[in-house]
């Protein structure tokens, strides 16, 4: 017989309710609870990463006005926006579990399975590292994971239907000075499943096809349980403590630390246009956007380069770019990485030039 | 100077080796508490550093900073009991430094341990270590750093 886990569907909530459920049960699982997969929706919730600051990647002020959540995580990465239209997964491990400690190998592991189940819904979606689910360069779904001891929680999203222009209007991107088109820009990044399926699928359609695929990938069998009286009790006290303004806001930091810059450059190859995000204390790139009138192909090299980018500390910038293209060779005709390197760079030299 | 598989494990270090940490009691009587290399090839490139503030009390295992890799959030378990005295503002700025320096300037938190001479005891240290760290190895299918 196969090993049984918990399914557990928690259905639509919070943001501080479904922050308060993952310190539950990665706490329950340290505990030596059974491996489980949690089913999570969103009211519209403005998420940060657990060491991000609130001020730093969100427009508070709309937030406030829209109703929007906003919580912190207790995993890492980037701040994101979500409401009913997305799938939240959730994996609650014994680290033992992999037969690897390595957390990137993990990662990669639960992510490809993540993949798989989104294949059986005919979708060709592939696993970008480091945490990206992309169908043909575009995003359809971020991961994060948290672990302590020997418990690990993986989760990610599935955007089966997203609101970019909210998103816009939520995350500090500096969407005003990326492009003159910057909704249709961020949808060149971002996709969803409706989009791409040319109509409605239905949440429960993914979430048997996500947990047949991590069926198939643990070999186990999933039965659909509920929390345990134990879990009640801790989530009772976290939903408290998560909802705190102590929680959300225990890692921010001033607004000024991160600053823009941009360049914009005439090469042979044609025009070249980089806008950074930089986390100056840390030194740190937080995001970059490429965009011109130079011919790529494949066209996704570009959206692939800029997550290649993100969170890199700035001394590798030209390292990084070089390593992407060896990897990932592009035809780009007399534009070279070289370029692409002098343009980010000029962009980088102005952000940090900006007087705090 | 001690290694085992690769990593860098110093001998004259005391180790709680499932939690992947060490500690180093200075000539004044402090104590430094960091992450080993192990821990740090595992992880990979540290991004993010949040310790404990100065002044607080931790129990022995439990967390006195958390990092951040690769989108993954953990604890940093301290291997002894104590208030935290210092915390690294180099590595603030530049987390990565754990990775580059993880005995020396990527250090997490420094303490003031309320009974080493007690708690120190169950930590590992020399040739026992090495062993141990081995076996960790062996165990968590670990090829090399």
């Amino acid at each position: 017989m196969m090993p049984q886990w918990r399914l557990l569907d928690t259905g639509l909530r919070s943001a501080a309710e479904n922050m308060a459920l993952d310190r539950t049960l990665l706490e329950s699982a340290q505990a030596g609870a059974c491996n489980t997969l949690r089913f999570l929706r969103f009211r519209p919730s403005a998420l940060i990463g657990f060491h991000q600051s609130p001020s730093q990647e969100l427009h508070l002020e709309y937030c406030r006005e829209q109703g929007i959540d906003v919580s912190r995580r207790i995993t890492g990465g980037g701040a994101l926006y979500c409401d009913e239209g997305q799938i939240g997964w959730e994996l609650f491990l014994d680290r033992r579990t992999f037969d690897t400690a390595d957390m990137l190998a993990i990662a990669g592991r639960v992510c490809d399975m993540a993949v798989q189940g989104l294949r059986r819904l005919g979708i060709d979606a592939a696993f970008r590292p480091r945490n990206d689910i992309e169908v043909a360069g575009r995003k359809i779904g971020g991961t994060g994971g948290a672990f302590d001891g020997e418990a690990l929680l993986y989760q990610g999203t599935v955007l089966v239907d997203f609101d970019v222009e909210r998103m816009l209007k939520v995350l500090r991107i500096p969407r005003e000075k990326l492009a003159d088109k910057a909704i249709a820009s961020a949808r060149e990044r971002i996709t969803t499943l409706n989009e791409l399926a040319g109509g409605r699928i239905p949440l429960e359609a993914v979430q048997e096809a996500l947990t047949e695929a991590f069926g198939e990938g643990f070999g186990v069998e999933f039965r659909r349980q509920e929390l345990t009286i134990g879990e009640q009790e801790l989530f009772a006290r976290y939903r408290l403590e998560m909802a705190s303004q102590a929680w959300v806001y225990e890692t921010d930091r001033p607004q000024l630390d991160v600053a823009t810059g941009s360049a914009l450059r005439k090469t042979a190859g044609g025009l070249v246009r980089a806008m950074l995000l930089v986390d100056r204390p840390r030194e740190r790139i937080k995001q970059a956007f490429i965009t011109g009138d130079f011919f790529v192909n494949p066209k996704r090299a570009i959206v692939d380069l800029e997550a290649a980018l993100r969170d890199c500390s700035c001394e590798r910038l030209p390292e990084i770019v070089e390593e992407f293209f060896a990897r990932h060779p592009a035809q780009m005709l007399l534009l070279t990485p070289a370029d692409i390197t002098a343009v980010i760079g000029e962009a980088l030299a102005r952000a940090n030039a900006v007087a705090s | 100077m001690g290694a085992v598989r690769g990593c860098n494990i110093p001998e004259d270090l005391s180790y709680n080796v499932d939690n992947n940490v060490w500690a180093r009691r200075e000539a004044d009587g402090t104590v430094t508490v960091g992450l080993t290399a192990y821990a740090c090839s595992l992880a990979g490139e540290i991004v993010a550093y949040t310790p404990k503030k100065a002044g607080k009390d931790i129990a022995k295992d439990k967390s006195c900073a958390t990092v951040e890799s690769g989108k993954w959030v953990g604890p940093v378990k301290t291997p002894v009991s104590g208030a935290v005295i210092a915390v690294n503002d180099a590595v603030a700025s530049k987390p990565g430094l754990i990775n580059k320096d993880p005995y020396g300037e990527g250090w997490v938190v420094k303490m003031k341990a309320s009974d080493w001479d007690g708690e120190s005891k169950s930590l590992k240290t020399g040739g026992d270590a090495l062993k141990a760290f081995d076996a960790k190895m062996e165990a968590e299918g670990f090829k090399g750093c």
